[in-house]
């Protein structure tokens, strides 16, 4: 029963695959078609190949006109037309210059990314690293053919082909940029800015009660940072692969912490109110929240904490289902084009991906504020990974805990 | 002893409108008092005010010689029965029946007893566990009776009790209500706009006519011997006869009435007896009901007289006949011109 | 077309389900039906790593979601707050709308109608912005956090939690209780509390036995509302709390959102058998003749 279930939705996924390429496959065998894209992660220690870019015809080879529009699944501030800001604009000449109109859905948590995606309904992802393994395991996403995407050659060689974006050399998507999820201040309760988590995280912190806290699961992670420094003996290596143990100090860390929240914010913009109304004195935030905060005259400021921070490395993805194939290929490319790149990174607040970027920042020190290449400020920096049930740090000897396991403790937590 | 109820001066007005215009009004123990008068003649008001459900804007209102102008209707020794029964529709007949009592906190034991006999009384035993809803029109008025005399109060109130049955189950119920008030010996204060009913049952009637009281007596008062011309009018039919017509037929200038049935065919020819009175005229319609038949007569010289006739009587008398009437020179009234005449 | 009206007369049958056939039928396929595969799905496995639904039978996330103390606490906070909601909206409905009906005058009556349903109108998040700003407090370590009207005017307020929850939720749904109370109070025949009073029943007794009795099937038919509306709900007490305060319905969407759609509708049977029974218990109280 469950078996012919399960190959029946492989070849619905398949079909899906194959009914939105471009170009129209060879003579292929077609269940050769179908077990290349749908299941990608059986990863049966297949030696390392070229990625079957031509041979296997699930990616296109080459880009036929545009359908006339895209549609989008973006965090706040990657996909902005203006209308945020007149200055704040690289939708427009996109669309003008490809006749690709961009809608965009703002996610607001990797979580609610991956559902979205799980609709179908989209062209593509900005997925962040928690989210790219489980698109790619539930083939929502398709690999891509970087060759279409002449602007791939000048991306960050350390952000190529990683484990969140790849599988087995084959590219998912394109990176996007990076950053670090930063610690907000307000500057009138901080005369000095602070320099460890421990605000946010210890009973005697001067914000007790107003602290604002990421309302996800993956903030367990945060937890887990703070613990990589502050009790070393419970040997985390990683804070996206907890033994137990290690998951049960992380979870009590931030039942203390609760007794202090101010504000648990799922909306970028619940978090922005509350730093700009004062009642969020300090808190984990994106740099995009304390610019658009700031630029209404909120009193705060951002750092990264010695204890290093969670971050992000993001992907643009491709849906397996794209509707819009070759607008999305076009759009892939035109976000880590060097102009565009330079302006979403400066927006947002992170490291742009395309090296010719770093040139093109209004502000010339960009790059080097945000540690663009440099890549020891990026090793106390941990993306947002999924975590799974083999431990990502090497251990062999114990099981961590599982994605839907921190779900699960969230939930206990939150309740 | 004092009287059962004693209205002095009592007034009652609804912004500008006056509906009861200081009537002075004394029922008698025992009595079966029927208050009588068309819609709007402040009947009801004068009853809902004995109950103490409308407060008097002036006079006051005695209950066995005690003031209770200004007292809470729970507080007055009174029971109504309401013309649409009120019954509670959530309670058992014999909850309702029982409230009265457990409000007063009777004990269990004597409530049950005391609404078992008087739903035996009003014929409704062994309905006891039935709901309103469950009961048919005449039934729900017998629970709302019982409802009422469980209290034992001095006076009964009754809101035109019959208003909402059918003609067979009202007279039925008037028979009832007549043989009820005399088992249990209350004063039942009655309140209706139906002259018949008023006159099968009371002992005595007032007549009410726009918020006064017309005249105040036993039936066969008011029927025989109307006080104005309003009483004459509403209770049965009447002639009316105005002051300029009664000086040219009775002789005499003061308005007069005159019952139909009082009035008897004569022949043109034959002599006028004794202590009679007669006048001629043209037939200008006939109305067949029954052994009596309705003559409605223009008279030489002007007015309208109607005599109700044997059927027997009227052989030959067509539309358009000449006729001659005659009448016991007693039976012409004099009474007085009401305000507003029927 | 009239022999079409000819026949149509002649099969009323026919003609009635014709009309209705199409509208019932859809009701029993997007309301029967997407209720039978929410209660379905509860019983599918997520597969762990795409988070996705498999076919795979298991009885796990009921298991999870009815057995496990954190959840089943959030249900009976949830149920707290509804009664509480409900008890709150009922002492302020009771007074108001036999003001409204028994006491005012004819011309104010519809007045206070109009005031009473004109809340409704408002758009749902606006009034829960509208009280977020009401409850916010003043000053939080002597940073001004532009107090809201509470602070300003009493000089308190009881911030964001579950007091706001209750205060924001009574305040929603408070027209939904008064409004069949009303109804009820207006259905309510004078001559019964003339009745009850003729026999000797103080205005207190009259209220306790005649009225109340009478009135149970009309708060049974608002309770409904303000239980169910209340239960259900996740936006406003998220909103006026700043998310620290969960209810059942933050869960059903945290959890749809994480994504665990299996564990989602296992949650959803919560309510789903809360309000089934909460009905039946109305039903027997005579709520569904007072809609």
């Amino acid at each position: 029963m469950t078996t012919t279930h399960r190959s029946l939705r492989r070849l619905l996924a398949g079909a899906a695959v194959l009914s939105v390429v471009a170009v129209a496959c060879g003579g292929d065998d077609d269940d050769a078609a179908v077990t290349t894209t749908a299941a990608p992660v059986a990863t049966d220690a297949a030696p390392e190949t070229d990625p079957p870019v031509d041979d296997t015809g699930t990616m296109p080879t080459e880009l036929g006109a545009g359908e006339g529009e895209v549609n989008l699944i973006a965090w706040a501030g990657y996909v902005e037309d203006g209308s945020t800001d007149p200055a704040v604009d690289w939708v427009t000449p996109f669309e003008e210059a490809t006749g690709c109109q961009v809608n965009v859905q703002l996610g607001n948590s990797s979580d609610e990314m991956v559902q979205l995606m799980q609709t179908g309904e989209y062209d593509g992802v900005s997925a962040s690293g928690d989210a790219t393994l489980r698109l790619i395991a539930g083939g929502e996403v398709a690999p891509v053919n970087t060759d279409l995407i002449p602007n791939y050659a000048d991306v960050f060689p350390d952000l190529k082909l990683q484990k969140h974006n790849s599988v087995e050399g084959v590219p998912y998507g394109v990176p996007h940029g990076r950053g670090a999820n930063l610690l907000v201040y307000n500057t009138d309760l901080y005369t000095t800015a602070p320099d460890s988590w421990g605000e946010m995280f210890e009973t005697d912190s001067a914000a007790a009660g107003s602290v604002s806290v990421y309302d996800s699961p993956i903030y367990i992670a945060d937890a887990a940072v703070y613990l990589m420094s502050t009790q070393p003996e419970l040997g985390i290596t990683n804070p996206y692969s907890l033994d137990q143990t290690q998951f049960d100090a992380a979870m009590a860390l931030l039942e203390q912490q609760k007794g202090i929240v101010g504000q648990y914010w799922a909306l970028y913009t619940d978090q922005q109110a509350a730093l700009e109304g004062g009642t969020a004195l300090a808190g984990t935030t994106w740099q995009v929240i304390v610019n658009l905060a700031k630029a209404n005259g909120a009193k705060i400021d951002a750092v990264k904490p010695v204890e290093g921070a969670t971050g992000w490395s993001d992907t643009w993805m491709i849906s397996s289902k794209a509707a819009h194939p070759n607008c999305m290929y076009m759009w892939m490319d035109h976000i880590i084009s060097p102009q565009a790149n330079a302006e979403v990174a400066e927006w947002f607040g992170e490291a742009p991906a395309n090296t010719a970027s770093c040139d093109l920042t209004a502000d010339p020190d960009h790059c080097s504020t945000y540690h663009a290449g440099e890549t020891d400020y990026w090793t106390d920096v941990w993306y947002w990974t999924t975590p799974e049930e083999t431990c990502l740090d090497g251990r062999t000897d114990v099981t961590c805990v599982p994605y839907t396991e921190w779900v699960n403790a969230w939930n206990g937590l939150r309740s | 002893m004092s009287a059962a109820v004693q209205l002095v001066a009592v007034r009652k007005t609804f912004g500008d409108v006056v509906a009861v215009d200081d009537v002075d009004l004394t029922i008698d123990n025992g009595e079966f008092f029927s208050l009588l008068g068309p819609s709007g003649s402040g009947k009801t008001t004068v009853l809902r005010m004995i109950a103490g459900f409308e407060e008097p804007s002036g006079g006051a209102i005695l209950l066995e010689g005690i003031d209770v102008t200004h007292v809470a209707p729970y507080d007055r020794d009174i029971n109504t029965v309401f013309q649409d029964y009120a019954l509670f529709p959530h309670m058992t007949v014999q909850q309702n029946v029982e409230y009265g009592l457990k409000v007063k906190r009777v004990p269990k034991a004597e409530r049950r007893q005391r609404a078992g006999e008087m739903l035996d009384v009003v014929r409704l035993g062994g309905f006891g566990e039935r709901r309103p809803n469950q009961l048919s029109g005449g039934q729900r008025q017998r629970v709302a009776l019982a409802r009422a005399l469980v209290n034992r109060p001095s006076v009964l109130l009754l809101d035109e009790p019959l208003g909402a049955l059918d003609l067979k189950l009202r007279e039925e119920m008037q028979t009832e209500l007549k043989a009820i008030q005399r088992e249990v010996g209350i004063t039942f204060v009655f309140v209706t706009h139906d002259q018949g009913e008023a006159l099968s049952m009371s002992s005595r009637i007032a007549v009410f006519n726009q918020g006064q009281i017309e005249q105040v007596g036993s039936p066969v008062e008011i029927y025989e011997h109307p006080a104005t011309s309003f009483v004459a009018g509403f209770v049965g039919t009447s002639n009316l006869l105005d002051a300029e017509l009664s000086a040219r037929v009775l002789g005499a200038s003061a308005p007069h009435t005159l019952r139909p049935e009082r009035v008897s065919l004569l022949g043109l020819d034959d002599p006028l007896p004794d202590g009679s009175l007669a006048a001629t005229g043209q037939a200008v319609d006939v109305q067949y009901l029954g052994s009596f038949s309705r003559l409605r007569v223009h008279l030489d010289g002007g007015g309208v007289l109607v005599a109700s006739v044997a059927s027997d009587a009227l052989a030959g008398v067509s539309d358009g006949a000449r006729v001659r009437l005659s009448w016991p020179s007693d039976a012409a009234l004099v009474v007085a011109t009401s305000s507003s005449p029927i | 077309m009239r022999a079409l009206g000819r026949f149509m007369r002649r099969h009323r049958r026919l003609s009635l389900a014709s009309v209705l056939g199409a509208p019932v039928a859809w009701m029993l396929v997007i309301y029967i039906g997407s209720l039978a595969f929410m209660v379905v799905s509860a019983f599918f496995r997520l597969d762990g790593l795409s988070q996705k639904p498999t076919n795979e039978l298991t009885g796990d996330n009921i298991k999870t979601a009815f057995t496990t103390w954190t959840y089943v606490e959030v249900v009976l906070k949830s149920v707290g707050v509804a009664v509480v909601v409900t008890t709150l909206c009922f002492v302020i409905a009771l007074p108001a709308a036999f003001y409204i009906s028994k006491v005012a005058a004819p011309w104010a009556r519809r007045g206070l109608i109009v005031a009473m349903l004109l809340p409704l109108w408002a758009g749902y998040l606006v009034k829960g912005y509208a009280w977020k700003a009401m409850l916010r407090p003043g000053s939080e370590f002597g940073i001004d956090t532009g107090g809201g009207f509470l602070n300003a005017t009493f000089g308190w307020t009881p911030g964001f939690g579950w007091i706001a929850v209750v205060l924001a939720e009574s305040y929603l749904w408070l027209p939904y209780m008064i409004l069949p109370i009303y109804a009820g109070l207006d259905r309510l025949p004078p001559s019964l509390l003339d009745a009850s009073g003729d026999v000797g029943a103080r205005p207190m007794r009259t209220f306790r036995s005649i009225v109340m009795p009478l009135l149970v099937p009309a708060i049974a038919a608002g309770s409904i509302f303000t239980f169910s509306l209340t239960l259900g709900d996740f936006i406003t007490p998220n909103l006026v709390t700043e998310g620290k305060v969960q209810m059942i319905g933050n869960l059903i969407q945290r959890t749809l959102g994480a994504p665990n759609q299996p564990l989602a509708a296992a949650f959803t049977l919560w309510p789903l058998l809360i309000v089934i029974v909460y009905l039946a218990g109305m039903k027997r109280l005579g709520a569904f003749e007072s809609i």
